[in-house]
C-alpha cells in the first residue's frame, strides 16, 4: 500500500434537524454552521485553502440553488471551489483526494438544501431512468421495499427483526440533541405501525427534514493545531453500480461490499474493530444489507447518533454520518458518546436501493507514519 | 499537482439542436466511445468516472449519472458528478485531473453533456423563483447589462460584437462537430433581431444537444498510448460570492485570480506571447473582448481592439475559439469541457481543419453562474 | 390488450409536476412586509458597515453577520440595463421591457428592477429613478408592491459614480 498523506476531520457543525425550518432559507441555515465549525477549529476563513459542497437542485427545486451558498461560505476574496450534485459526503471524499494530490491542506465541506420544500417521494422518482423505470411511478420507498423484500426472501429475516433494528436506532437517537426524532420507540411500537410499502412499515422509514452541515478537513501538520483529537482518515472508497433494478441482486450490495473492502484494506483494520459504525441506511433492511457487506452483525456500535431513522436530511445524511463518526473519536459526542472509541466507519449512499456507496474508516491514530 | 497528468483521448458528439436519434445514454456513449477509442483504451481500463452537467431541470431528470452508470462502464467503480453551472464541463475535467494527480487513479474517463432539447431550456435557466421579481429572461437577460457596461467603459464600437459572431461562425465551418456551421455576414448579424439590447440574436449561443468526453491519465499511461498527449500544465477552479459591494461583473476577480494561478503554475509570464490559441467561453459575442482583458491577454479597455484588428482570427496572432466556440455549439453542461478538450486537441496537433499551426500552449476556459465560477487549464505539447 | 405499435417507440413524452412550498425566511419576509408600508429595508454588515438590499443574513464580503435593519431610499441610479424583447414562459410582462440594475441611494449592492414610464430607448446608464408603488390599500407585502421604477427627471449621476458599481 503506497504511503498517502494523513488527513483528518477536525471540525463538524450541524444544524439540528427539523421537519421544516419556517424561518430560514437553505443558505441561511448553513451560514452559522460554517462559522461555528471554523470557530471550533480556532481559525478564520482565510486559513482554509479549499471549499467543496454537495447538494441537489431538485431538493428545493431551484436550478443553480447551490450558487447561493457562495454568499455564506466566505467566498470573498474568490476561493478555489467545487460543487458536486451529490450527498455532501462525496464532496468530503473529493476534498481528501485533492489533499492527496497536494493541491490543498485544509478544506471546508458543506451540505445544505431544504428537504421540506419539495416532496421527496416525487422528487426522487426522477433519479430513475426516464424511459423504463421512472414512468412506473416508483419512489424511494417503493424501490426500498423491493430491496427489503428481496433481502428478506434470501435471508429469512422477519418483520420483527426489522422492528428491532429500527427500535435500536430510535433508542440511540434519544440521546442525540441534533436528531429530528428523539422519542424512544420499542420494537412492539414500530411493528404495529401501518405499512408504508410492504414489507416496510411507516415506523421503519427515515424521516426527511431540514438541516445544514459543515465539516472541516486538514492534513497532518495543520490538523493537530485545529483539533485536540483529530479523527484521521485511514481509508476511504466509493463504488457505484448499475441502476436498473432488475440488473443486480438487490438482496445484497455488491458495491457496498467492494467499497467497504477497499476502504478497510487501505485503513489496515477489520470491520469488527470499529467501535462506531455510522450507516446512512434509510430503513432497517438497508442497515442489515450494509452490515452484511461489512461482515459484521447488528450491535450498539451501529448508529449511536440514531442514524437516518432519527433524521434524514437527504443529500447531507452521509456527511452527517462522517461528522458523527468524528464526534465519537474526538470525544465530542456528549450524551450519545461511545466510550473509548478509537476506530469508526462512516457510510454514505446515493440512488435507489443502495446504488452508490461510500465508506470512510477513521481512527484516533494516523495510518501512515 | 503531485504528478503530471495528460489528456490521452478526446471524443465528442455531433452537436445539433436536437439529437432525436439518441437517448441520453446513447448521447454520452457517442462521446465516451470516441474518447476511449482515441486513447486506445476500453471501458475496463477506466479507474474512475467523473461526470458533469448543468441543472438537471434542463432534461427533467435528477442525478442522471445514476442511470448512466451502466452505460459509462462505471459498474463497481468510483463515480462523481460535478455541477458548477455553466463552467461545469471545465470544472469536471479539472476534478478528473485531480483524481489522476493524486496518484490514486491512473486513467479517468470524464464526460460532460446536455440534452436540453428534451426540456425547456429557457425555463430551466430562469424559472420564476418565489419572493423575487421575475425579470431575468434567460442567461442573455442576465448578462446583457454587463455587456452594456463593458461597452460604456471602454468605448467599444458597435461593430465588435458582430465581428466576433461572424468570425466564430467562420471558424465553425472548419469544425465538423459544431452545431451552427453556416457562415454569416456582418449584415446578417446587424439585421438579426435584438434579443436583450445590446445582444442580438446572431450574437447569441444556440441551445444544443451534445456530449464530450476526455480520458485523462498518468504520465506512464500517456507514454504507452497511441496518441501524442496534451500535458496539463496547470488548472484551477475559482468562485466568488454574488452580492459583494462593488463586485465587477464585467471583469470578475475570480476570473483574474484563476488565470493568474494557472499562468503562475504553468510558468507563463506573458500570455499574449506564450500562448498560441485559446478556447474561451463566449456565449454572447461581447464576452470575447471582455475575457481577453480578464484573462490578461491585453490591458483593460484594449480587448475590443484585438478583435478590431482581426488578431483573433485563424492564421493571425491569437486565434480565439478555432472550433467556433460556444457561439456555435452550446450543450450547456458540455461547453466547458469542449473548450478544454478543444485546447487539448490543438496542442495534440489533432484539430483537423481548425488546427492552429504550431500550437504548443493552449488555454481552455469556462465560466458560470452570475459570472462567479471560473475554471481553466493550460495544456502544452511539451511535458 | 392493445396491438404492439407498428413503428418502434422513439419518443416518451413526460409531464412532470413537482409541488414546492417555499419559505421566504424571516429576513426576506421582513423586507417584503415593509414594502407594504412603502419602506425598503436593507441590512448592515456588523463588521464593515456595508448595506445590503434586499437584506442578507450575512455579508458575502466580510463573512460577518448583518445585524441591523435600516430604511433605504426608494430612489437611486440605473447603473446598467438591457431591453428585453423576448417573452419567457409563465410570465406576462409586456415586451419590450427594460430590466435594470438600480443602485438605491444608501445601498451598497444593486437590485434588479423594471423601468417604465419612458421609452426603452430613453433609458440611460446613470439615469435617476424612483419607485412607483401600488396604491394604498392594494399593497400586499410582496415584491409586486413596487410596480416598477420611473425616471425622476433629475440630472444623471456622474459617470464615475456608477460605471464601476454595477
Amino acid at each position: 500500500m503506497a504511503k498517502l498523506r494523513n488527513v483528518a476531520i477536525v471540525g463538524f457543525a450541524q444544524a439540528p434537524i427539523v421537519v421544516r425550518d419556517e424561518h430560514r432559507v437553505a443558505s441561511e441555515i448553513l451560514y452559522p454552521q460554517v462559522r461555528r465549525a471554523l470557530a471550533d477549529c480556532g481559525v478564520e476563513r482565510d486559513a482554509i485553502d479549499y471549499q467543496v459542497a454537495g447538494s441537489a437542485d431538485y431538493v428545493d427545486g431551484r436550478p443553480f440553488g447551490f450558487v447561493a451558498a457562495l454568499d455564506v461560505t466566505g467566498t470573498w476574496p474568490p476561493r478555489q471551489d467545487l460543487h458536486l450534485e451529490m450527498d455532501a459526503a462525496f464532496a468530503a471524499h473529493y476534498a481528501w483526494i485533492r489533499m492527496q494530490a497536494g493541491d490543498c491542506d485544509t478544506a471546508i465541506v458543506c451540505g445544505y438544501g431544504k428537504n421540506s420544500e419539495g416532496e421527496p417521494e416525487h422528487v426522487l422518482n426522477l433519479e430513475l431512468d426516464p424511459y423504463y423505470q421512472a414512468p412506473l411511478g416508483l419512489g424511494p420507498t417503493s424501490t426500498a421495499a423491493l430491496q427489503a423484500s428481496a433481502f428478506m426472501a434470501r435471508t429469512g429475516t422477519t418483520d420483527r427483526t426489522l422492528a428491532e433494528v429500527a427500535a435500536r436506532n430510535r433508542t440511540a437517537g434519544v440521546r442525540n440533541p441534533d436528531a429530528l426524532v428523539r422519542a424512544r420507540a420499542t420494537a412492539d411500537d414500530l411493528e404495529r405501525t401501518p405499512w408504508a410499502v410492504a414489507p416496510l412499515r411507516k415506523g421503519y422509514l427515515a424521516p426527511t427534514g431540514d438541516s445544514a452541515v459543515c465539516v472541516v478537513l486538514a492534513t497532518e501538520g495543520k490538523a493537530e493545531k485545529m483539533c485536540e483529537r483529530p479523527a484521521w482518515i485511514r481509508g476511504v472508497d466509493q463504488r457505484i453500480e448499475r441502476q436498473t433494478l432488475g440488473s443486480r441482486d438487490l438482496s445484497a450490495s455488491a458495491g457496498a461490499r467492494l467499497a467497504a473492502e477497499k476502504a478497510l484494506a487501505m485503513a489496515g483494520v477489520g470491520a469488527r474493530e470499529a467501535d462506531v459504525v455510522e450507516l446512512a441506511a434509510t430503513n432497517p433492511a438497508e442497515e442489515l444489507i450494509l452490515l452484511e457487506a461489512l461482515g459484521i452483525g447488528p450491535s450498539d456500535a451501529v448508529n449511536p447518533s440514531g442514524g437516518p431513522l432519527c433524521g434524514h436530511p437527504f443529500m447531507m445524511t452521509g456527511l452527517i454520518r462522517l461528522g458523527e463518526a468524528f464526534r465519537q473519536l474526538a470525544g465530542r459526542a456528549g450524551d450519545h458518546a461511545v466510550p473509548r472509541a478509537r476506530t469508526a466507519i462512516a457510510h454514505a449512499t446515493l440512488g435507489h436501493c443502495l446504488q452508490q456507496n461510500l465508506f470512510f474508516v477513521l481512527g484516533t491514530e494516523r495510518r501512515w507514519t | 499537482m503531485k504528478r503530471p497528468v495528460a489528456v490521452v483521448g478526446v471524443g465528442q458528439t455531433q452537436h445539433s439542436s436536437r439529437r432525436a436519434d439518441l437517448s441520453i445514454p446513447g448521447l454520452v456513449r457517442e462521446a465516451a466511445d470516441r474518447a476511449l477509442v482515441d486513447a486506445g483504451l476500453d471501458y475496463g481500463d477506466v479507474d474512475a468516472v467523473v461526470m458533469g452537467k448543468a441543472p438537471d431541470q434542463l432534461e427533467g431528470v435528477m442525478q442522471p449519472e445514476q442511470f448512466l452508470a451502466g452505460a459509462l462502464g462505471a459498474h463497481l467503480k468510483p463515480l462523481i458528478r460535478v455541477h458548477t453551472a455553466g463552467s461545469v464541463g471545465a470544472s469536471t475535467a479539472l476534478a478528473a485531473v485531480t483524481h489522476v494527480a493524486s496518484g490514486l487513479f491512473d486513467r479517468v474517463l470524464t464526460v460532460a453533456w446536455e440534452k436540453q432539447s428534451e426540456g425547456n431550456a429557457m425555463w430551466a435557466l430562469s424559472p420564476n423563483m418565489p419572493f423575487t421579481p421575475p425579470l431575468v429572461a434567460g442567461a442573455g437577460g442576465f448578462f446583457a447589462p454587463y455587456c452594456r457596461a463593458y461597452i460604456a467603459r471602454t468605448g467599444c464600437p458597435p461593430h465588435i460584437g458582430p465581428m466576433v459572431a461572424v468570425n466564430a461562425r467562420d471558424n465553425a465551418t472548419r469544425n465538423d462537430y459544431a452545431h451552427l456551421r453556416e457562415p454569416m455576414t456582418f449584415e446578417d448579424v446587424m439585421n438579426s433581431p435584438v434579443l436583450w439590447d445590446p445582444i442580438r440574436y446572431l450574437e447569441t449561443c444556440p441551445s444544443s444537444d451534445g456530449a464530450v468526453a476526455l480520458v485523462v491519465a498518468s504520465e506512464e499511461q500517456a507514454r504507452k498510448g497511441p496518441r501524442k498527449p496534451a500535458w496539463i500544465k496547470a488548472g484551477y477552479s475559482y468562485a466568488e460570492a454574488m452580492w459583494v459591494p462593488g463586485r465587477d461583473q464585467v471583469s470578475p476577480m475570480a476570473g483574474k485570480i484563476c488565470a493568474k494561478a494557472v499562468y503562475d503554475a504553468a510558468g507563463i509570464k506573458n500570455p499574449w506571447k506564450e500562448i498560441q490559441t485559446i478556447e474561451i467561453y463566449v456565449p454572447f459575442a461581447w464576452f470575447e473582448p471582455m475575457w481577453l482583458e480578464n484573462l490578461g491577454f491585453c490591458d483593460v479597455g484594449e480587448g475590443w481592439k484585438i478583435v478590431d484588428r482581426g488578431d483573433q482570427k485563424m492564421g493571425r496572432h491569437l486565434p480565439v475559439n478555432p472550433s467556433g466556440g460556444v457561439l456555435c455549439t452550446n450543450p450547456i453542461g458540455a461547453s466547458g469541457m469542449l473548450r478544454l478538450g478543444e485546447a487539448a486537441l490543438q496542442v495534440m496537433g489533432r484539430a483537423g481543419a481548425h488546427q492552429v499551426d504550431g500550437a504548443r500552449n493552449a488555454l481552455g476556459h469556462a465560466y458560470g453562474g452570475g459570472a462567479q465560477y471560473f475554471s481553466m487549464w493550460l495544456v502544452s505539447s511539451e511535458r | 390488450m392493445n396491438e404492439p405499435p407498428k413503428e418502434p417507440v422513439k419518443y416518451v413524452e413526460t409531464t412532470i409536476h413537482l409541488p414546492y412550498h417555499y419559505v421566504a425566511g424571516d429576513v426576506r419576509a421582513r423586507y417584503l412586509h415593509a414594502l407594504k408600508e412603502k419602506k425598503i429595508l436593507g441590512a448592515r454588515c456588523s463588521k464593515a458597515g456595508k448595506i445590503f438590499v434586499p437584506p442578507l443574513v450575512a455579508s458575502p464580503e466580510s463573512f460577518a453577520p448583518c445585524e441591523e435593519f435600516i430604511e433605504i431610499a426608494a430612489c437611486g441610479v440605473v447603473t446598467t440595463y438591457c431591453v428585453v424583447n423576448i417573452p419567457v414562459i409563465g410570465r406576462n410582462i409586456e415586451i419590450p421591457y427594460v430590466a435594470a440594475s438600480v443602485a438605491l441611494d444608501g445601498a451598497d449592492i444593486s437590485i434588479f428592477a423594471m423601468i417604465q414610464e419612458c421609452k426603452p430607448e430613453d433609458v440611460r446608464m446613470g439615469m435617476r429613478v424612483e419607485a412607483v408603488w401600488k396604491p394604498d390599500g392594494e399593497r400586499q407585502g410582496d415584491h409586486e408592491d413596487i410596480q416598477y421604477f420611473r425616471p425622476t427627471g433629475e440630472p444623471d449621476a456622474p459617470r464615475e459614480s456608477f460605471l464601476h458599481r454595477l
